[in-house]
C-alpha cells in the first residue's frame, strides 16, 4: 500500500490532460458521491463529537446547554491528560525503535542485496497478510505466565515454579513490543522506497572524491533517505497514539492507553460528554501533527499534483 | 552495481546486516510458527512441553455453526464495502488525475484523511451519529459497511491514481475521435485497461474490512463478524487452540486467494500489455 503511495510521488511525466472540455457539472457529479460519503460518515460524526464535548448534544433529554466544563476538567491535568502523555511516550518509543530496527533492513535490501531484494522485501512484508488479531494472540501465548518464555525459564531452572516473570504480559512492555512487531514491516517499506530511488552515482562520486564509507553514508545516503524515514515515523507514531485494541488485548491495567480511556467513557462509564472531549482532543492532536509533518509526506502530492 | 555495494557497506558491515536481517525475520515469523505448532498440540492450553500431535482443534471448529456464520457475515461485509469503496475511489481518482476543478485539494485532503484518523475516534463518531438517528441507521451489517467504506476509500484512491497517471490519454481521445461517446469510451477502452488496478484495490479493501474489529465492534448491533467472534472466544482459555486453528485456516485461505488474485492480475496485465 505504501509502495503505491510512493509511486504517486514519482514525477510521472504528464501525458497531457484531456483536450476535450468537460462541463463543470459532470466533474462535480463524479466527485460528489465519494465526497458526500465521507462528509456524511466522517465529517458529520466528527462535528457531532465536538457538539457532544461542549454539551450542545447530550445523552439525557433536556440536559443540553453550552459549557466548556468538561474541557477545563480535562486540560487541568487530571488522570486523562496524564494518560494521554503516557500514550505519547509509548507511541514515541514504538516509532523510534521500529524505525531504528527497520533502517538497516531497508538499507540492506536497497543497496546491498542486489538481485534478491524484492523476494526478501516480500518476506518482510508478508506478515501483513496475517490477521492483526492472530499476531496479537501469538504474543499473548509467548509472554503469558505459562507462556513460551516463562516455560523456557522454568525448564532451564532460571526461575522457581511459582515465580513466573509477570511483567512480560499485561504491561507497558507487552504493548510496546507487540506494536513494534506489528509496525516494523510497515516502517521498512517507505525507507526502502526512498533508498531505492536514490541516484547511486552520488555514492560513487562521494567515494571518488575520497569520502570514507561512513562519510558517504552520513553526508549522502542518510540525508537522501530522510523523507522516507520521516514518512515511516509519522505513519507509526500517529495511528499508535489512538491505539485501542492492542492495549486491550495485551496491556492489562498498566498498559492502558488513551484509546482505551475513550472506549471506556462510551462503554462502561457511559460518560459521553467526557468521552467526546477525549475523542475530539485526539483528533485535534492528529490533525496538528499531520499539519506539521504534511510537507514531508508524499501522498500530499496527490492533492496538489 | 558492485561498485555501489562496495561503497555502501564493508565486508564486515555486510555480515552484520545479514545477521540483523535474519534476526528480524526470526522475530517476525517465530510467533506465527509457534501458534501453528500449538494448534496441532494435544493440550487445551498453549504451553510447553508439547503433548502430542492432534488435529482435533481443526475438527472441532469445522462443526461450529456460530463460527461459520461469523465468517460468512465478515465476507459479506467485506465484499459489499470494498465494492462501494472501489466505485467511489474510481470516481475520485478520475477527477483527481484528469480534471481541474475548484476545491480539488480540499476534496482530496478529505478523501485521504481516514488514513491517519485513529479508528477509535471514528468508531465513536459513528456510534454517536448512528444513535442520533437510529430510525435511519439501525446498528447492524449496514452500519459496519458504512464505516468500512470510509476506511477503504483512501487506499483505493492511492492504488487507482498512479494507474490513471500512467494511462495514455491519447488512446481514449482516439476512441472519442472515432465517434465513441464518453460512457462507451470508458466501458470499452478505459475500464479494461484499469481492471487490474481495480482488482488490486478491491483485494486491499476486502482484506482491510475482513480483519477490522474496532469500528465493527462499536456499530455492530447484534451482528457478529469474524474478528468479533474470535475476540469473544478468548474469554474461554480452553477454546484457544480452536481459535488458533480457525485463524490459521483463514490465514491460509486468504493467502491462497491473494496469491491467486495476484497471478490472475499479472496474466491480465501481460495480456493487456501485449495488445497495446
Amino acid at each position: 500500500m505504501a509502495v503505491e503511495a510512493q509511486e504517486v510521488a514519482k514525477p510521472t511525466p504528464a501525458k497531457g490532460v484531456m483536450r476535450r472540455s468537460h462541463s463543470g457539472l459532470a466533474t462535480t457529479g463524479l466527485l460528489a458521491p465519494p465526497t458526500l460519503w465521507l462528509a456524511i460518515f466522517f465529517l458529520v460524526p466528527v462535528v457531532l463529537i465536538l457538539l457532544y464535548s461542549v454539551n450542545l448534544f447530550s445523552l439525557y433529554p433536556g440536559g443540553q446547554y453550552f459549557t466548556l466544563d468538561a474541557w477545563k476538567d480535562f486540560l487541568d491535568g487530571g488522570p486523562f491528560l496524564q494518560l494521554f502523555w503516557k500514550s505519547i511516550w509509548m507511541s514515541l518509543a514504538v516509532s523510534v525503535i521500529a524505525v531504528v530496527a527497520a533502517y538497516p533492513i531497508a538499507y540492506y535490501l536497497a543497496l546491498v542485496a542486489s538481485k534478491r531484494k524484492y523476494v526478501l522485501l516480500l518476506l518482510i512484508l508478508a506478515p501483513f497478510l496475517v490477521s492483526y488479531f492472530l499476531r496479537l494472540l501469538a504474543w499473548k501465548v509467548i509472554l503469558g505466565d505459562q507462556g513460551v518464555i516463562n516455560s523456557f525459564l522454568y525448564w532451564t531452572g532460571l526461575r522457581a515454579e511459582d515465580d513466573p516473570v509477570t511483567w512480560l504480559l499485561y504491561s507497558k512492555f507487552a504493548v510496546v513490543l507487540t506494536l513494534i512487531y506489528v509496525y516494523v514491516p510497515f516502517v521498512a517499506l517507505p525507507i526502502f522506497a526512498s533508498l531505492e530511488s536514490m541516484d547511486r552515482r552520488l555514492l560513487e562520486a562521494a567515494a571518488d572524491l575520497g569520502a570514507s564509507r561512513w562519510q558517504a553514508f552520513r553526508k549522502v545516503t542518510l540525508p537522501l533517505s530522510l523523507p522516507g524515514v520521516i514518512a515511516a515515523f509519522i505513519f507509526v507514531f500517529i495511528p499508535t497514539i489512538g491505539e485501542y485494541f492492542t492495549p486491550l488485548l495485551v496491556g492489562g491495567v498498566n498498559g492502558t492507553m488513551f484509546g482505551n480511556a475513550i472506549a471506556d467513557q462510551f462503554g462502561q462509564s457511559l460518560n459521553w460528554l467526557n468521552g467526546s472531549v477525549l475523542s475530539f482532543f485526539l483528533l485535534l492532536v492528529v490533525a496538528l501533527l499531520m499539519g506539521v509533518f504534511a510537507r514531508y509526506l508524499t501522498i500530499r502530492r496527490v492533492a496538489t499534483g | 552495481m558492485a561498485q555501489t555495494m562496495d561503497i555502501a557497506v564493508s565486508k564486515n558491515g555486510k555480515r552484520v546486516l545479514n545477521v540483523w536481517f535474519a534476526v528480524l525475520v526470526l522475530f517476525l515469523y517465530a510467533p506465527l510458527g509457534l501458534l501453528l505448532l500449538f494448534s496441532f498440540n494435544d493440550n487445551n492450553l498453549p504451553v510447553f512441553p508439547l503433548k502430542g500431535f492432534t488435529t482435533s482443534a481443526y475438527e472441532q471448529f469445522a462443526a461450529n455453526a456460530e463460527l461459520k456464520a461469523s465468517v460468512v457475515t465478515s465476507a459479506k461485509v467485506a465484499a459489499i464495502s470494498s465494492l462501494i469503496a472501489v466505485l467511489l475511489g474510481l470516481l475520485a481518482a478520475i477527477v483527481l488525475v484528469r480534471r481541474h476543478v475548484f476545491g480539488k485539494s480540499v476534496a482530496s485532503a478529505l478523501l485521504l484523511s481516514p488514513l491517519v484518523v485513529p479508528y477509535i475516534a471514528l468508531a465513536i463518531g459513528l456510534l454517536v451519529f448512528f444513535s442520533q438517528v437510529p430510525e435511519w441507521f439501525p446498528l447492524g451489517m449496514r452500519t459496519i459497511v458504512m464505516g468500512h467504506v470510509v476506511l477503504s476509500i483512501p487506499y483505493t484512491i492511492l492504488i487507482l491514481v498512479p494507474r490513471f497517471e500512467r494511462l495514455d490519454v491519447r488512446i481514449e481521445e482516439a476512441a472519442r475521435d472515432l465517434g465513441a461517446g464518453a460512457f462507451q469510451t470508458f466501458r470499452l477502452i478505459t475500464l479494461p485497461l484499469i481492471l487490474p488496478a481495480l482488482v488490486s484495490a478491491f483485494i486491499v479493501a476486502f482484506v482491510l474490512s475482513f480483519d477490522e474489529i474496532i469500528i465493527a465492534s462499536f456499530v455492530n448491533g447484534d451482528i457478529t463478524t469474524f474478528p468479533i467472534y474470535l475476540f469473544s472466544q478468548l474469554r474461554f482459555p480452553t477454546l484457544l487452540p480452536q481459535v488458533i486453528a480457525v485463524a490459521c485456516v483463514v490465514m491460509a485461505a486468504s493467502a491462497l486467494i491473494l496469491v491467486g488474485a495476484e497471478i490472475g492480475r499479472r496474466i491480465l496485465e501481460r495480456r493487456l500489455g501485449a495488445e497495446l
